[in-house]
């Protein structure tokens, strides 16, 4: 940002403040005590900032991701008298596990199928929300309901659209003369019609975000460009975008993370609200499959395993996201 | 950049400003359409669990009328004599509300500390902040529920409250807005002046991130409300937070879905003042962006 | 524990809450402020326990009772076995359903013996036979008192056994349902009369009842897993995919949005119908179907059993004996009797299945069928408790419900019953 973009500015800001006493207290010749207070506040205050943060995250947060490493070494069944220490096992166990792969491809599958549209569509509902609407809060709200929407109320909305038997879709494929799909049993269809069901509730919340970022952008770059005469594609393309960066990256991290995670519409989806994934597991997810292990068979110590197996592929998707987004968003200067 | 904004711009004349919307695009009946398209989409749920809740309990979900029936005043008093509702809203407004405005705060404060000053490990840290997000949250409850019972607080709202004072999710969100969205040396100036850090962050930064900050508002008290299974594990079923309430309305072989869908739409209400409280917020950032230029 | 050397760190904690709202409460150790027991009840779903909890702590003032009910099955066993694995919070008496049942058995060592705790005069022949048993462990240890139960008939679409040219009368329809291989041949006449109607809702359905009354189930006495070596397993497997295969099986997956659907539009014939499952079809099928459904008092092979539940005292309890006296109450003839007249929770014990008020019950949504003489009558004819071991619940819900659901869509039998095998193994590992 260039210096003559921030100007003190009047009004609200920084409180202009009394001149600085400069004579030194008695006997304290050095350095006057204001100078020395400030040399600890620059070196301390960022601590003290972040403090509460971390105190708390690590008084409640830590303790389970440690106790979950922990129990991943042991055959820990939920409520047994003993848990054997067994290693590196569970982790053995789980790689050689065909059910875990297949719910590792399952989760892949389906986060490429949500996210990638997912994505596109926020940035554009993001654009759309950033103009001069009227009612604009009823708006920017309006697409943020689906993240509010009642569970009960989405499973029996999905259920009756993606039914086999008696579903919309399938009738309306029927009337126009197409073969109905098979939402549960086909693997690819279940896996469209769960990416159908997230991208339904995160879009609007990713939109928000993003549309949070685009109101950051200072007023004096969008006058200028607008002077230079560039349109409005343009502008976006080449000064909001770029200007985002920060804000994709955010989302892409959390969609990347959250995309992997994904749990409650696999869950939703099944028609019985079990957490198999499907009578084959056609649409299992990693978590759901870690859930199961964990509540349904008692397996605390396998299930434990297999989220940081997850944590650790979630790290390197993650990762690889954020080098491609830093590239494909940036212009060429530094963070 | 520098040399776009050294010019005059023809428009404001210097000392005149502009509307901050006259800036906007002038949406068009595209536009329009397509926003209303999405809000039909998003709003489809309510409608309909509305629509269930109006009938009575024969209604079939699977073929529901349109047109709103007569019994949602009799769904909802039967509502209130089933579980303790306004127990568990007010509740779950403690909850909620204490936990946004923590979430809120301190994320903008370690936020802003990670996005603006220079600290020994700061780069580490923050990667660690955005690790934690990767490990699946589910199994915690077995280790939180042992932490909790060890306290003593198990019971109480506190257990539901402490585990969600903070959000790593939050502090990456506030330090990636605040890294653009407040200017150097605006924060510099403030130094100059003599600010000490915590009035430069109460000052400079917490104006210019406000929407930011409503908008982690929104999206923590929404989490925090919808939260089911962890209150229903930690809280006396007596002394619930509304989801816990809301469940009890599902107990039987078979579901009275006009009874299950009057009590979630009654309990979206205070969601959407929210929604509304802090969506003025997310709209006066703008004239905020305008007037800090 | 590594939590547990950690004081200080619980003051810290309290400190940073405190700031931000309640205070730290310290746990109770049962009792109230005067000095009365305090006991916790965990239930689910109706059990009908609102007004006799008054009752007991109006007899008995020194007890304070507090009710945490929870309404899904579900929520509720996930709610119990973090609790039994954080090893604490845990209420005096856990309410365990059926088809949890295996898993808390497995973990035996966490609950009660009920025969040694609870009050002398309460013997297991209270309860049926069979059910009794069936919470008793190897040992002889009694780990729940049973409370309601859900003994097996048929119910079956009246318009659809006409259009079928089946006989339509309970009386008459007995020897359809003598067999199950009567059941299934009465399937393919039904099948050939009426084309795309099905004969029942689900394969699972059927087969899980099948299973359950053979001898033995998934697994022998001694625990071990006998999927594969059990040739009633297969026999019946064999049964219900042929049944399939010839479009017996209307494929809804219970319980879910389109089975409900299923009775809406009466897409199959006859369904295995547990007492409770009466007030499903009602619900379901909807006004404008009544009088199209009845429900007959035979079940193919003799009866069987599908849901109900216990109420266990689990160790963590600070006052097992008074727990184990309020539990053996609750079950006691009369309170199953009132709990059945307020929620239709229909009694486990020998003597309450004489009495008028359940004998009397009648339902005029299945044309005036004395449904209370008929499921009093069906449960009698519940075969001796199967032995259940651990993953019996898992194995019967998710293993092979998920093969069965396979076979409907289309995956080859052979492919299934790999697949079922496989999973049981996996399960029970």
């Amino acid at each position: 940002m260039t210096a003559d973009l921030t100007e003190v500015p009047s009004g609200r800001g920084v409180e202009p403040r009394p001149p600085v006493l400069r004579e030194p207290p008695n006997g304290h010749p050095k350095l006057p005590w204001r100078d020395r207070l400030t040399r600890l506040d620059v070196k301390y205050t960022p601590y003290a900032f972040i403090a509460p943060f971390f105190i708390l995250f690590a008084l409640i947060g830590l303790f389970p991701l440690l106790y979950t490493a922990y129990v991943s070494l042991f055959d820990w069944e939920l409520g047994a008298d003993e848990h054997p220490f067994i290693g590196l096992e569970n982790y053995a166990t789980l790689l050689a596990d065909d059910q875990f792969w297949n719910a590792m491809f399952n989760t892949i599958s389906i986060f490429v199928l949500s996210s990638v549209p997912q994505m596109i569509i926020a940035v554009l509902l993001a654009a759309l929300l950033n103009t001069a609407l009227r009612a604009r809060t009823a708006w920017r709200m309006g697409v943020l309901l689906p993240y509010v929407a009642s569970l009960v109320a989405l499973a029996i909305i999905f259920s009756n659209l993606f039914g086999k038997q008696y579903g919309l879709i399938n009738t309306f494929l029927n009337s126009v003369g197409l073969s109905p799909v098979d939402w549960q049993g086909n693997w690819f269809a279940s896996h469209v019609a769960i990416a159908t069901m997230v991208n339904w509730r995160w879009t609007g919340y990713n939109a928000l975000i993003v549309l949070a970022a685009m109101q950051a952008i200072p007023r004096e770059v969008h006058e200028a460009a607008l002077v230079d005469g560039a349109g409005a594609v343009r502008r976006f393309v080449s000064i909001t975008l770029p200007l985002l960066r920060p804000t994709i990256i955010f989302v892409v991290i959390t969609s990347t993370i959250g995309g992997l995670q994904i749990f409650t519409e696999p869950k939703l989806f099944d028609p019985a609200g079990g957490s198999g994934g499907g009578f084959s597991n056609q649409y299992q997810t990693v978590v759901l499959y870690l859930y199961q292990s964990g509540f349904q068979d008692f397996n605390l110590g396998y299930a434990s395993a297999m989220a940081w197996i997850l944590f650790l592929v979630v790290l390197v998707i993650a990762a690889g996201n954020f080098f491609l987004t830093r590239r494909i968003a940036s212009t060429g200067e530094n963070e | 950049m520098t040399t776009l904004t050294t010019r005059q711009p023809p428009v404001a004349r210097p000392g005149k400003r502009l509307r901050a919307s006259a800036l906007l695009e002038r949406p068009n009946f595209a536009v329009y359409g397509i926003l209303i398209a999405f809000i039909l989409g998003s709003a489809f749920p309510f409608y309909w669990s509305f629509l269930v809740a109006s009938y009575d309990a024969n209604v079939f979900t699977g073929d529901v009328p349109l047109i709103p029936g007569g019994n949602f005043l009799t769904n909802a008093s039967r509502v209130l004599d089933a579980i303790p509702f306004w127990k568990a809203l007010g509740n779950s407004v403690i909850v909620s509300g204490t936990v946004t405005l923590s979430v809120v705060l301190l994320s903008s404060l370690a936020g802003f500390a990670f996005a603006k000053l220079r600290f020994r490990g700061s780069k580490g840290l923050m990667l660690f902040v955005v690790a934690t997000l990767a490990v699946p949250t589910q199994l915690g409850v077995v280790p939180l529920f042992m932490a909790m019972a060890e306290f003593g607080w198990s019971g109480t709202l506190g257990a539901v409250i402490a585990p969600n004072l903070v959000t790593a999710f939050g502090v990456f969100w506030m330090r990636q807005y605040i890294v653009d969205a407040v200017p150097d040396e605006l924060i510099e100036a403030a130094r100059m002046d003599g600010c000490s850090m915590l009035r430069t962050f109460w000052h400079v930064c917490l104006p210019a991130v406000r929407p930011a900050a409503a908008m982690l508002g929104v999206f923590t008290f929404m989490q925090s409300w919808n939260d089911f299974l962890w209150p229903l594990i930690v809280l006396n079923p007596e002394d619930p937070t509304i989801q816990v309430a809301l469940e009890k309305l599902q107990s039987g072989y078979y579901v009275d879905y006009s009874l299950v869908l009057a009590g979630t739409t009654m309990a979206t209400v205070p969601v959407l003042l929210v929604f509304i409280v802090l969506g003025r917020q997310i709209v006066a950032g703008i004239m905020q962006g305008a007037v800090k230029g | 524990m590594p939590y547990r050397s950690n004081r200080w760190v619980m003051a810290l904690a309290c400190t940073a809450a405190l700031a931000a709202t309640a205070a730290c409460g310290s746990s109770d150790a049962g009792t109230t402020a005067d000095g009365k027991v305090e006991l916790t009840v965990a239930t689910f779903n109706e059990f009908g326990y609102e007004d006799l909890l008054k009752e007991y702590e109006a007899s008995h003032p020194n007890i304070k009772v507090t009710h945490r009910k929870t309404g899904k099955s579900d929520d509720h066993h996930q709610n119990m076995f973090t609790k039994i694995g954080a090893g604490s919070g845990l209420s005096d008496i856990e309410a365990v359903e059926e088809g949890w049942l295996a898993q808390v058995m497995a973990k035996s060592n966490q609950f009660n013996d009920l025969t040694k705790i609870g009050p002398a005069d309460v013997k297991p022949d209270r309860w049926l036979k069979w059910k009794s048993d069936s919470a008793t462990t190897k040992d002889g240890a009694l780990i729940g008192y049973g409370t309601d139960i859900g003994p097996l008939a048929m119910c079956y679409n009246k318009d659809l056994f006409a259009a079928a040219g089946l006989p339509t009368e309970p009386e008459a329809v007995k020897a359809i349902f003598a067999t199950w291989d009567s059941y299934f041949a009465a399937g393919d006449q039904f099948k050939a009369k009426t084309g795309d109607k099905a004969w029942f809702d689900s394969a699972a359905q059927v087969f899980n009842a099948m299973v359950n009354q053979n001898k033995v189930g998934y697994y022998d006495v001694d625990d071990k897993l006998v999927v594969d070596s059990n040739p009633d397993i297969k026999a019946d497997w064999d049964k219900v995919t042929a049944a399939v295969a010839k479009g017996q099986s209307a494929k809804l997956v219970a319980f879910g949005n389109e089975w409900n659907t299923g009775f809406k539009t009466s897409a199959f014939a006859t369904k295995t119908c547990p007492s409770w499952m009466l007030g499903v079809v009602e619900k379901q099928a909807g006004p404008e179907n009544s009088g199209k459904w009845a429900v007959t008092d035979a079940f193919p092979e003799g009866g069987g059993n599908w849901g109900g539940s216990f109420l266990t005292v689990p160790k963590q309890s600070k006052h097992p004996k008074e727990a184990a006296e309020l539990a053996a109450w609750l079950t006691a003839p009369e309170q199953q009797i009132k709990a059945f007249t307020s929620k239709g929770t229909f009694p486990s014990q020998v003597e309450a299945l004489t009495a008028p008020a359940l004998l009397e019950q009648t339902s005029a949504y299945f044309g005036g069928a004395k449904v209370g003489a008929l499921f009093a009558e069906q449960a009698k004819k519940v075969p001796a408790a199967q032995h259940k071991g651990p993953a019996s619940g898992q194995i019967q819900d998710k293993v092979f419900n998920s093969a069965l659901q396979a076979v409907e869509q289309g995956t080859s039998v052979d492919d299934a019953w790999k697949q079922a095998v496989e999973g049981s193994q996996k399960a029970a590992k």
